[in-house]
C-alpha cells in the first residue's frame, strides 16, 4: 500500500505522496526529499549514523516508518543549527577536531544536540556517554567528541 | 587551525559514495555464490531476466561480448569454474529499483557442485608444513631468510623459550560502506567511486575489465572512511560491467551486510617464536608465521615477506631464521586493514618479548632498552638503521609506568607495547601549484578519507614551505583524466609524499619568481593585505607585477613529484621468497593500564599513554586525531573484534551486535606525546602517522592483563572468555 504523508522537516511541510506503508524514513529523506545530510550507514539501528530528532527525541531513521511520524516536528542535521544549542554543538565539533571522515557526524551533532536537551544541565558525563553509545565514529577515538560536548557543556574538556 | 572540511561535514553538506545517484540510473545487485568451495555447473540467469524492472543480467558467459578478449583471465570479474569463497560475485543484475534487482538477484540459479572448503590453515597444517612448502597444498607463498648458526647458538644458550601466538581477522568497518556509480558511453568508461587511490582503482579495474586505462575515469567522493578497504577496485568493475551491458548509469551500493560478509581484510594467523637467550640478552630467534590468506592475496609475498620481519622486532638479534607461509583458504580475500596485520605480529612479538623479560626477572622496558635498535644499527637483513625514535619514546614511557604505578590502585595492570613501523613507503606522487595573487592552489588527486592528510596536511605543509597563512591555500582534487598521478591514500605516506611534490614545485615556483623579478637573492612569498608579495633582498614586489594577465587569473603553474627510495637489504640472507627494505624507521611506544574483573574475565582499560615518533609534528592537533583514532580501533583488534566462520565457510557474525566495535563509553583517557627529532624523509622531516597509533595497542593491554593476572593470553582478542579460561589454568 501506498498513500501521502504530510512530513514537517526543519520547521518546514514537507507533503509526500504515494509513500510505501513499509519506507524508512531514512529513505524518504534521503532519496525522496534529497536531504542527504542523514546518512545511511547500517540500516540495523546498530551505528547511528541516521539519527534524526523526531519531536526532539533522537530518533534512528532507519529504524522509523515514515507514516508513523505524520506531522511530527522532525530535525535533521541541516536544520539542527536553526536552535542554539544545536548549533553550538555543530560548532564545537569543528573547534574540537570532533570529526575526521565525517559519516558519523552528523548522526553524532544530531544525537549529542538531543541528548544534552533531554538530559538538562545536571545530566552526569557517565549518562551522556552511555546515551551516545549507539553512535559509533570508527575515526576519531571519541575523545574528541567528549571534548566537545564538554565544551558544549561549559565545563572542562 | 580548524581543519577547512569541518563546516561542510558539520552540517551534513559532504557527499559520499552512498549519496551518488544521477537521473535515469538502475541499481545493480551482486548475486554471491551459495557455497565455499566447488565447481560451478551453470549459472541461469533467465528467470532473472524475466522479472519486473529487470534491464540486464550478467555472468561469466557474458563477459566475452563485453569486454576485450573477455576480461582478465586471472582475475575475472565472474568466476566460471570454481567458487573461491561464500557470497564470491558469480553474477550481477541492474533494475530500475533497488527492491527489484534484489528480487531479481534471487532468482539468478547458481548450480555449483560443492566441495569441501578448507576455513582453518590448522585444520590443513596442525603440523608446520614441510620445507617442501611451496608445493604443499594450498600455499600460495613461502618466504625464508636467515642468518648465522642459529643450532649453535639455541645449543649455547641458557634457555630457550618457545610461544606460540594466534591472531584472528578483524573488518574494517569504515562507517560509509563501499558504493559507485559507472556509466560507459562511445568507449569511455567512467565511475564515481568512494576510494582511497583512484588512479589505483583506475589501474586495477582497467586490469581486471582488459581495457586500457586510459580509457577509464576514476572520480572521487568524499570518503567515509577507509582504512585500507577503500584501496582498490572492488565494485566498480561490477558497476562498469552493467553499464557497458545496459548502456545506462548504474550504481552499486553495499549495505552493512555485504560489507562484513566480503570484507577483504586482515585474517588469522599462527605465529611460533623460539628465543635463546644468554646473559640477559637475546642471542638467537627462529620465527614462524602461518598466514590465512584467503581467496587470494595482491602482492601474497610482500604480505608475508613484509610482515614477517616485524617478528623479529626492532631488536638486535644476531641469529635468526625468518619462516612465513601464505595459505589459501575458502575466505574472502586477504586485504590490508590499516597498518597491514601489524597490530598482530606485534601483539605476538612484544607479548613474547615480556615473557622473555618476565622469565629473565627484568623490568620489560628495560629489557627492551637493552636490545632495541638505535641509529646506525643494522636490521636483520643487514639494512642500516635510520633516525628512530624507538629509545627516547621508551624512555618518556618508564616516567609514566612510574608515576601510574605510585598514583593507580593496587591491583591495576600496565603494559608497554613498542610498534614499528615502516612509513612513508617509496610510493610516489604528483601535485600541481597554481598561483594567482590572492591564492596557492595546490591540485592533486586525492579524496580526504578523514585522517586530514590532504584538508590538513598538504595545507600545513604549504604554509610552512612558503611562509604565508593557511586561509591563502586551497586544495582541490580532480578525476583520473585531469589529475596529476598519485599513487593513493595509504602507507601512512600521503601527507609526506605529496608535501614533498609541494616542496618541489615550490621550488620551481620561486626560482621563476625570482629571475622574473631580477632578485639576485633567493626570494619568498608574503602574504599582503592587497595579495602575495615577492620579496628576496631589498626587492619587495607584488606578485601581480611578476604575472601576465592569464596568469593573474589563471595562476603560474609548476609540477612537483616525490618518488621516494628505501635502504638496501642484503639478499644473500634471503633463501626465498620476497624480503622488503624499510622507509622511515617509525617508532610507537604505548602503555596500558588495566583492570580485570577476576570472575569474568573482562578486561577495562582506564588509562592510556601514546609516545609516537613522528619526525616533525605538522599540526599538533591532526597527530593528535591519528593517535586517539587509532587507539581507539586497537582497543577493539585486542579486546572484542573477531571475525567467525563457520564449518561450511558461512562468516558468523556478519553485523555489529556480534562483531563489537569500540564505543564512546569505552574509551580510556589517553595522553598523546609526539616525540620529534629523529627525522623521517617527509617534508622538514615528518614520519607517516597514520597507521602507526594502532600497532601497539594489542600488544600494550595483552601485556597489562599479564601485569595484573600473571597469565598470559595467546591468541587474539583478549575477549572474556579467553581471559577467563587463561585464568582457571592458574
Amino acid at each position: 500500500m501506498t498513500g501521502p504523508v504530510a512530513l514537517v522537516v526543519n520547521g518546514v511541510p514537507a507533503p509526500a505522496t504515494d509513500v510505501p506503508d513499509d519506507e524508512r524514513l531514512l529513505d524518504t529523506l534521503r532519496w525522496r526529499l534529497g536531504r542527504k545530510g542523514t546518512k545511511e550507514g547500517c540500516r540495523t539501528g546498530d551505528c547511528g549514523a541516521c539519527t534524526v530528532l523526531v519531536d526532539g527525541e533522537t530518533t534512528l531513521s532507519c529504524l522509523t516508518l515514515t507514516h508513523e511520524v505524520a506531522g511530527a516536528a522532525i530535525t535533521t542535521i541541516e536544520g539542527i543549527a536553526d536552535d542554539g544549542l544545536g548549533r553550538r554543538v555543530q560548532s564545537a565539533f569543528a573547534e574540537e577536531d570532533a570529526l575526521q571522515c565525517g559519516y558519523c557526524t552528523p548522526g553524532f551533532i544530531v544525537a549529542v544536540t538531543g541528548v544534552l536537551a533531554e538530559l538538562g544541565p545536571n545530566a552526569t558525563r557517565e549518562s551522556i556517554l552511555d546515551a551516545l553509545q549507539g553512535n559509533l565514529c570508527r575515526c576519531t577515538g571519541y575523545l574528541a567528541i567528549q571534548r566537545a560536548v564538554e565544551r558544549v557543556r561549559g565545563g572542562t574538556p | 587551525m580548524i581543519r577547512s572540511d569541518a563546516a561542510l561535514k558539520s552540517r551534513g553538506g559532504a557527499s559520499y559514495g552512498l549519496d551518488l545517484e544521477t537521473p535515469g540510473m538502475l541499481h545493480g545487485v551482486l548475486v554471491p555464490a551459495p557455497v565455499a568451495s566447488g565447481t560451478i555447473r551453470s549459472v541461469d540467469l533467465s528467470a532473472a531476466r524475466r522479472a519486473p524492472g529487470v534491464v540486464v543480467a550478467v555472468g561469466a558467459g557474458e563477459l566475452a561480448a563485453l569486454l576485450p578478449h573477455g576480461g582478465d583471465r586471472d582475475r575475472p570479474v565472474f568466476p566460471s569454474t570454481q567458487v573461491l569463497y561464500r557470497n564470491q560475485p558469480v553474477a550481477a543484475v541492474a533494475a530500475t529499483t533497488l527492491a527489484e534487482a534484489r528480487a531479481a538477484a534471487r532468482l539468478v540459479r547458481v548450480d555449483v557442485a560443492p566441495a569441501a572448503p578448507l576455513l582453518d590453515i590448522e585444520d590443513r597444517y596442525p603440523e608446520w608444513p614441510t620445507d617442501l612448502a611451496t608445493n604443499a597444498p594450498g600455499v600460495v607463498a613461502h618466504v625464508l631468510a636467515r642468518h648465522g648458526d642459529l643450532d649453535r647458538a639455541f645449543r649455547s644458550a641458557e634457555f630457550v623459550h618457545r610461544e606460540t601466538y594466534r591472531t584472528n581477522g578483524v573488518q574494517h568497518v569504515a562507517l560509509e560502506p563501499h558504493a559507485c556509480l559507472a556509466e560507459v558511453t562511445d568507449g569511455t568508461w567512467r565511475v564515481r567511486t568512494t576510494t582511497q587511490t583512484p588512479f589505483g582503482v583506475r589501474e586495477d579495474a582497467a586490469e581486471i575489465l582488459g581495457i586500457p586505462p586510459e580509457s577509464l575515469v576514476v572520480e572521487g567522493t568524499w570518503v567515509g572512511g577507509g582504512f585500507g578497504s577503500k584501496g582498490a577496485a572492488f565494485l566498480e568493475p561490477f558497476a562498469l560491467v552493467l553499464a557497458a551491458a545496459s548502456g545506462r548509469p548504474v550504481r552499486v551500493a553495499f549495505g552493512y551486510r555485504d560489507e562484513f560478509l566480503q570484507d577483504r581484510t586482515t585474517l588469522p594467523a599462527v605465529l611460533r617464536f623460539e628465543t635463546a637467550v644468554a646473559k640477559g640478552v637475546i642471542t638467537a630467534r627462529r620465527v614462524r608465521m602461518m598466514l590465512d590468506t584467503g581467496a587470494s592475496l595482491p602482492g601474497r609475498d610482500f604480505a608475508t615477506g613484509y610482515a614477517i620481519g616485524f617478528l623479529l622486532g626492532p631488536y638486535r638479534i644476531p641469529v635468526f631464521e625468518m619462516e612465513g607461509y601464505a595459505i589459501r583458504t575458502n575466505k574472502p580475500p586477504f586485504g590490508p586493514h590499516r597498518a597491514p596485520f601489524a597490530p598482530q605480529c606485534v601483539f605476538a612479538v612484544e607479548s613474547h618479548t615480556d615473557s622473555l623479560a618476565r622469565r629473565l626477572g627484568v623490568d620489560p622496558v628495560e629489557f627492551r632498552l637493552r636490545h632495541v635498535w638505535r641509529e646506525g644499527d643494522r636490521t636483520a637483513l643487514h639494512q642500516e638503521v635510520g633516525p628512530f625514535g624507538a629509545t627516547a619514546a621508551l624512555e618518556r614511557a618508564q616516567g609514566t609506568i612510574a608515576d601510574w604505578r605510585r598514583t593507580l590502585p593496587a591491583g591495576t595492570g600496565i603494559g608497554v607495547g613498542l610498534g614499528f613501523w615502516s612509513t612513508s613507503t617509496g610510493a610516489g606522487g604528483e601535485v600541481r601549484l597554481r598561483l594567482t595573487p590572492a591564492e596557492l592552489v595546490i591540485e592533486q588527486a586525492e579524496h580526504e578519507i578523514g585522517s586530514g592528510s590532504i584538508v590538513r596536511g598538504l595545507v600545513a605543509v604549504a604554509e610552512r614551505y612558503f611562509g604565508i597563512p593557511a586561509d591563502r591555500i586551497r586544495v582541490t582534487n580532480s578525476p583520473t583524466s585531469t589529475a596529476p598521478f598519485d599513487s593513493g591514500v595509504f602507507g601512512s605516506r600521503t601527507a609526506g609524499a605529496l608535501g614533498r611534490a609541494i616542496e618541489a614545485a615550490g621550488d620551481r615556483l620561486l626560482t621563476e619568481l625570482r629571475s622574473r623579478s631580477g632578485a639576485t637573492d633567493p626570494v619568498r612569498l608574503e602574504s599582503g593585505p592587497g595579495g602575495f608579495l615577492v620579496v628576496g633582498g631589498s626587492s619587495r614586489r607584488p606578485l601581480a607585477d611578476l604575472l601576465t594577465v592569464e596568469e593573474r587569473r589563471d595562476g603560474l603553474v609548476a609540477e612537483g613529484r616525490h618518488y621516494g627510495r628505501s635502504g638496501a637489504i642484503d639478499t644473500s640472507r634471503v633463501v626465498e621468497g620476497s624480503f622488503y627494505p624499510y622507509t622511515d624507521f617509525t617508532a610507537a611506544v604505548q602503555v596500558a593500564a588495566v583492570r580485570v574483573d577476576r570472575e569474568t574475565g573482562s578486561v577495562k582499560v582506564i588509562r592510556y599513554a601514546a609516545f609516537h615518533d613522528v619526525g616533525t609534528s605538522l599540526d599538533p592537533r591532526m597527530v593528535r586525531g591519528q593517535v586517539e583514532g587509532g587507539v581507539a580501533m586497537g582497543l577493539g583488534t585486542a579486546l572484542t573484534e573477531e571475525t567467525l566462520w563457520g564449518a561450511d565457510g558461512r562468516m558468523l557474525n556478519p553485523g555489529l551486535l556480534d562483531y563489537r566495535v569500540p564505543t564512546i563509553a569505552e574509551i580510556p583517557p589517553t595522553e598523546v606525546v609526539a616525540i620529534e627529532g629523529f627525522l623521517g624523509a617527509g617534508p622538514f622531516g615528518a614520519k607517516g602517522l597514520g597507521e602507526p597509533p594502532i600497532i601497539p595497542v594489542p600488544a600494550a593491554v595483552a601485556n597489562a592483563v599479564t601485569d595484573a593476572t600473571g597469565v598470559r593470553v595467546t591468541e587474539l582478542p583478549l575477549t572474556p572468555e579467553r581471559v577467563a579460561r587463561a585464568l582457571m589454568l592458574l
